[in-house]
């Protein structure tokens, strides 16, 4: 009983230390870089790491990578750190907001949010509920700002034994903040919204003939003790199925990524239990898209543009350069023992609060699946993304070690307010459509 | 001057614009010419599926062999069109081989080769067991000949002379009475035996693929396509005359089936949160959220020619012209998505297409029921176990033929002889294309500030399905020169009515269970049934349908450890309002259709090797008919253009399904008092005597009805 009230005496002074966030800290959290990028001896832009030399870049590396550079999945080329600056007006709400959020009682609740970072302050290891903050940082992040789109979008299953590629799906993806909207009109919220949904993500593929025309929905609650809702409507039913919740930790499309797995972590911040680990400065591929030397123009785009190419044992890796960056630990354990895995730890970007590197384990505690978004920086991807201050997602692996499989992603993502109306994310436009 | 254009010149003018769309699309799917100001090329996908069915043995016994070998071209369109208009079009063709390749079973040379293949029952003492049969033509009326003897087996006067000794007074030499029923002026039912030696072939035994003869009625049905062979051929509704390059390639047909879609669609925005919908053409509109059923998603009629009813509703909806508007007035303070939608079907009536009698698939075996009953109205045949010796009649007979009373069977029914225009089906009335034939129906779909999704329906359509009513002004068998008067008769119109429906749906999920709920009712005022209880042999009745449906996607260790199976079960309920069964001196009389009954069904369904791999399980249960099926399936995409299909269906029922599915057949109707007459009967109306054929297949289902069609199927789908 005294352990008990000791801890929950810690965790409200934690909690109570959001309060004390400085304009500083959004300085801080916001330009990580300001007094310079993170070194580690002997590496520098242009080096190759591979299984001959990884030992001797051991630090610049998670445990997933590493192992894969050191089986020779995968040579990774460094190229110079670089500022990713997040959009302007989710800084400012930050600063706006400085000091009003606070953790509720329960993992999962959270008090006096508006809109841009709630926790911009230096997580702590001291503090028990660290990890969570962080979580939150995660949801309300600025991946693709108020409203982002990716079309096309390219996965393929990919036999990482043979290289062979098992099915390629063509798809077509959609986010929308409906609430704690910063740039985007109408600002704070795109009102009615009686359900109080945060964010809406929605998804149609377009080949192949199979799977044609089956269509994603969730939407996500602000309430965030409140299941997501999920649909999917199915091409060849022309229905729209209700998802049940099992299904978001199912291997969507038969793919090696859950729908939890989208974007390094889809779910709720109380379905997991999260725990802090400390900063770590890791090779991450985060770039310049339009200075890559190895994009592909195997799917024809009419205004030229190229996607990231894949490399690498089974060519399951983004053949892009990474660089060293800092990152937060963050450690996720599932509440539901049911859960395929039994943690994921998310390498989370200490200036954009996204995962350039995401590792998760099996129910056994084995490493299990190996998660790499690349991010580039808007200004050197499409023109109409220039300027808007949203690191794109670029490309995806998701690398299954257990069943040498995995599933690759690239990305065309476009920045563009037009392309994500309200409409496209309620229930109704699947079941109006084709 | 104007050129009648002929069914056939219509055929191919279809085919050629089909071959010419199938052709241009496989040459320039990247790269079509643009439609309309819009930038975007065409999206063309064109596939080729090759779907092949083996079935095994029927009731008969014999073994029906290849059941499908159908080639389908499927070309898909979308092109954006200029000011935010979108076009998609869907064109199919078909080909099924099975009528060529195997001829005797389905196609020219189908059915029997002479009338001696068709034996005919007649029970000459049901409680003694006496069984004898006689071939085509046989039945009592028939003029002589080896054909009438149905009863000579067991001593009794012959069949011919039996009739002629109770009806005709014509008495045998050295009887010392005639007869004293009045009115037969002929030796036998009139024109009942007239049958040419010819009229025998290509017939089979109604109902033979899935129960054997059982003491009711028998009717032969011409199961050859209707080029080679007209008799009972009628526009049932878009099937039912249908020749053998029709029925081979069968959307190639004046409706321009081969159109499966054509439609174009636009969102204007009406204010800053509501969008006007449209999509107008030939399309599919679906309502509900069931699989399998049909509760809500009837606006677009049905083909279940294709595969009975195990085809994906997606391909077998016969799309129709519907002009689709949706207001989508978005979110509310109280509700977080509202839309009003009205569907307008203005298309010509299309009916269910149950199948045509002589293809491989004919739900409920209706089809045959239809051109049988045709047939039978335009050219006569012979039915079986009909005509009844009442004890009077038995009496006269035995005084006729001087034979001591009491010597012939009181439980004694003969085939029987009917000439044209006396039992079947005289007429379809399609109804017409007018405003006033027109569908409309409304619905509005929410979901509340809770997440529940529902829906509230409501449709005025022309039943899918036809409704037989009896008339009462067909000729007289039994008197050359009278008609009408009569009641109960099985001499029918077939007629589509007006049904209005309301009913909803909802769905919902549960994170204690892990799974999803889907909900959907409806309530419908016009559907007619089969009801042997009223003068007409049909009634309205209101109808309650829901369903209930959980999915539960389930992680089975031994299956996958990262992939769920799907499980997904259904029950299905039926209620018909005012439902009507009595129980008469020989049995249950009434509506065939039972007043409640429950469907179930399960599907399993895993997904290994990254979903390229997916074997499932469906099964259902017909709690009421005792049938069962189940289906097992394996998909294997080889890749993202290659999937082969492997698969069997199979099903069964318990031992006592016959029993529960044999149904008054008013045999005993007496329309013809007294010659009709059983004894004790007073005046017109059924008193329960059952037979499996024709009532039995609404108690069976549309499984227990196809429960001898078991198949294995291979399928082949190639995208280019």
């Amino acid at each position: 009983m005294k352990l008990k009230c000791i801890a929950l005496a810690v965790s409200l002074l934690a909690a109570g230390a959001s309060f004390a966030a400085t304009d500083a800290d959004v300085d801080n959290s916001f330009q990580p870089y300001k007094k310079g990028f993170p070194t580690v001896a002997g590496l520098s832009a242009g080096t190759t790491i591979n299984k001959s030399n990884v030992e001797q870049f051991k630090d610049a590396f998670d445990p997933g990578l590493y192992e894969m550079v050191k089986d020779g999945w995968v040579d990774i080329n460094v190229a110079a750190s670089t500022d990713f600056p997040q959009p302007k007006a989710y800084i400012e709400a930050t600063r706006k907001n400085l000091g009003k959020v606070k953790l509720g009682a329960n993992n999962g609740d959270l008090e006096g949010y508006a809109a841009g970072r709630p926790f911009p302050e230096e997580p702590d290891l001291k503090d028990p509920r660290a990890g969570e903050k962080l979580a939150w940082n995660f949801k309300y992040g600025a991946n693709y700002g108020d409203s982002g789109a990716i079309y096309p979008f390219y996965w393929r299953y990919r036999n990482a034994a043979t290289g062979q590629i098992e099915r390629t799906i063509k798809f077509e993806f959609h986010f929308l903040n409906l609430m704690h909207r910063v740039e985007q009109a109408p600002i704070p919220e795109i009102t009615p919204n009686p359900s109080k949904i945060y964010r809406g993500t929605y998804a149609k593929v377009y080949e192949p003939a199979e799977l044609k025309n089956t269509q994603l929905l969730i939407q996500r609650f602000d309430d965030d003790q409140k299941l997501d809702d999920a649909y999917l409507y199915l091409g060849f039913q022309r229905r729209v199925r209700r998802l049940a919740t099992g299904q978001t930790t199912d291997a969507f499309l038969g793919s090696d990524m859950m729908i939890e797995d989208f974007e390094g972590y889809n779910g709720r911040v109380s379905d997991m239990k999260w725990a802090y680990k400390g900063v770590k400065n890791i090779l991450v591929p985060f770039f310049n898209h339009n200075e890559q030397m190895h994009l592909t123009d195997e799917y024809k785009e009419s205004d030229g543009y190229k996607f990231v190419d894949f490399h690498g044992r089974g060519n399951c890796m983004p053949n892009v350069t990474y660089q060293l960056r800092k990152a937060y630990v963050l450690e996720a354990t599932p509440v539901n023992p049911n859960h395929p895995m039994s943690k994921k730890v998310m390498y989370l970007d200490s200036q954009t609060m996204y995962p350039g590197r995401v590792v998760i384990y099996d129910r056994k505690g084995a490493l299990w699946k190996n998660f790499t978004i690349g991010k580039s920086h808007p200004d050197h991807h499409l023109p109409g993304n220039k300027g808007s201050n949203v690191s794109l997602d670029d490309s995806f692996s998701q690398v299954d070690m257990q069943a040498m499989h995995c599933t690759t992603g690239q990305f065309k993502t476009h920045i563009d307010a037009k392309l994500n109306p309200p409409g496209l994310f309620q229930v109704q436009n699947m079941r109006g459509g084709d | 001057m104007y050129k009648q254009v002929t069914k056939r010149e219509w055929r191919l003018k279809a085919l050629a614009i089909a071959l010419a769309a199938i052709g241009s699309g496989a040459a320039h799917a990247d790269n079509l010419p643009a439609l309309g100001d819009g930038d975007d090329p065409w999206r063309v996908d064109v596939i080729y599926e090759n779907g092949t069915h083996y079935r095994g043995k029927d009731k008969t016994g014999h073994e029906v062999g290849l059941s499908k070998f159908r080639n389908t071209i499927q070309v898909e369109l979308d092109k954006k069109l200029a000011n935010d208009w979108g076009f998609h079009g869907v064109l199919r063709g078909t080909f099924d081989g099975v009528y060529r390749l195997n001829d005797d079973e389905f196609g020219k040379k189908a059915g029997s080769k002479s009338g001696a293949d068709l034996q005919f029952q007649n029970t000459i003492s049901k409680s003694g067991g006496m069984v004898t049969t006689v071939p085509w033509g046989g039945g009592l009326g028939a003029n002589g000949g080896p054909w009438n003897q149905a009863t000579a087996a067991f001593g009794y006067p012959g069949g011919n002379d039996l009739l002629n000794a109770i009806y005709a007074g014509n008495v045998i030499a050295g009887s010392p009475l005639p007869l004293p029923l009045p009115g037969a002026a002929n030796t036998g039912f009139v024109n009942g035996n007239t049958y040419s030696a010819e009229s025998g072939v290509g017939l089979r035994m109604l109902g033979d693929r899935w129960h054997g003869p059982d003491g009711g009625i028998q009717m032969a049905v011409p199961v050859r396509p209707c080029d080679t062979d007209r008799r009972g051929c009628r526009d049932f509704g878009g099937y039912g005359d249908k020749n053998l390059s029709e029925l081979e390639a069968p959307e190639f047909n004046d409706r321009l089936d081969f159109i499966r879609e054509a439609y174009v669609k636009k969102t204007f925005n009406l204010t800053d949160e509501t969008n006007l919908f449209l999509k107008l053409g030939k399309q599919q509109v679906v309502w509900g959220r069931t699989d399998l059923f049909r509760v809500l998603d009837v606006i677009n009629p049905v083909d279940y020619s294709r595969n009975n009813i195990y085809d994906e509703l997606q391909d077998i909806r016969i799309p129709m012209w519907i002009a689709q508007t949706e207001f989508r007035f978005g979110s509310s303070e109280l509700m977080q998505d509202r839309n009003l939608s009205i569907v307008w079907n203005f298309d010509k009536f299309r009916a269910n297409n149950l199948g045509q009698c002589g293809t491989p698939n004919v739900m409920l075996d209706a089809g045959c029921f239809f051109r049988g009953m045709a047939n039978l109205w335009d050219n006569g045949g012979t039915v079986a176990n009909f005509a009844h010796l009442s004890d009077g009649a038995a009496s006269l007979a035995e005084l006729g033929m001087g034979i001591p009373n009491g010597s012939l069977p009181r439980d004694m029914w003969l085939a029987t002889n009917f000439g044209p225009g006396q039992i079947g089906i005289r007429k379809v009335h399609l109804p017409e294309w007018s405003l006033a034939n027109s569908q409309l129906g409304v619905k509005f779909e929410g979901v509340t500030q809770g997440g529940l999704n529902f829906s509230l329906n409501a449709l005025t359509y022309r039943s899918q399905l036809p409704s037989l009513h009896a008339f009462n002004n067909a000729q007289n068998p039994f008197v050359a020169s009278q008609t009408g008067g009569s009641s109960h008769l099985i001499a029918f119109d077939m007629y589509f009515p007006r049904v209005n429906l309301i009913g909803g749906s909802m769905d919902f999920q549960s994170e204690t269970l892990g799974a999803a709920f889907r909900l959907e009712g409806a309530l419908t005022k016009g559907e007619e049934f089969v009801n042997t209880a009223r003068p007409k042999l049909y009634s309205s009745n209101k109808v309650w349908r829901s369903v209930i449906g959980v999915d539960r996607p389930t992680f089975i260790p031994f299956i996958s450890e990262s992939r769920t199976t799907l499980i997904s079960a259904q029950l299905f309920y039926q209620h018909i309002f005012d439902h009507e069964e009595y129980r008469g001196p020989l049995g249950k009389y009434g509506m065939p259709d039972w007043q409640d009954n429950f469907i179930g069904t399960l599907l399993i369904k895993a997904f290994l090797m990254n979903d390229r791999v997916s074997p499932q399980l469906v099964t259902a249960y017909d709690f009421k008919a005792h049938a069962w099926v189940a289906s097992p399936q394996v998909e294997w995409s080889l890749s993202d253009s290659l999937k082969l299909t492997f698969g069997a269906n199979v099903k069964g029922k318990r031992d006592d399904a016959e029993d529960r599915w044999a149904f008054n057949d008013c045999r005993d109707c007496n329309p013809y008092a007294p010659y009709t007459q059983y004894d004790g009967q007073t005046g017109a109306g059924p008193l329960g005597l059952s037979g499996l054929e024709p009532l039995g297949r609404f108690r069976a289902g549309p499984i227990g009805s196809a429960w001898k069609e078991n198949e294995i199927y291979f399928y082949l789908r190639y995208k280019f």
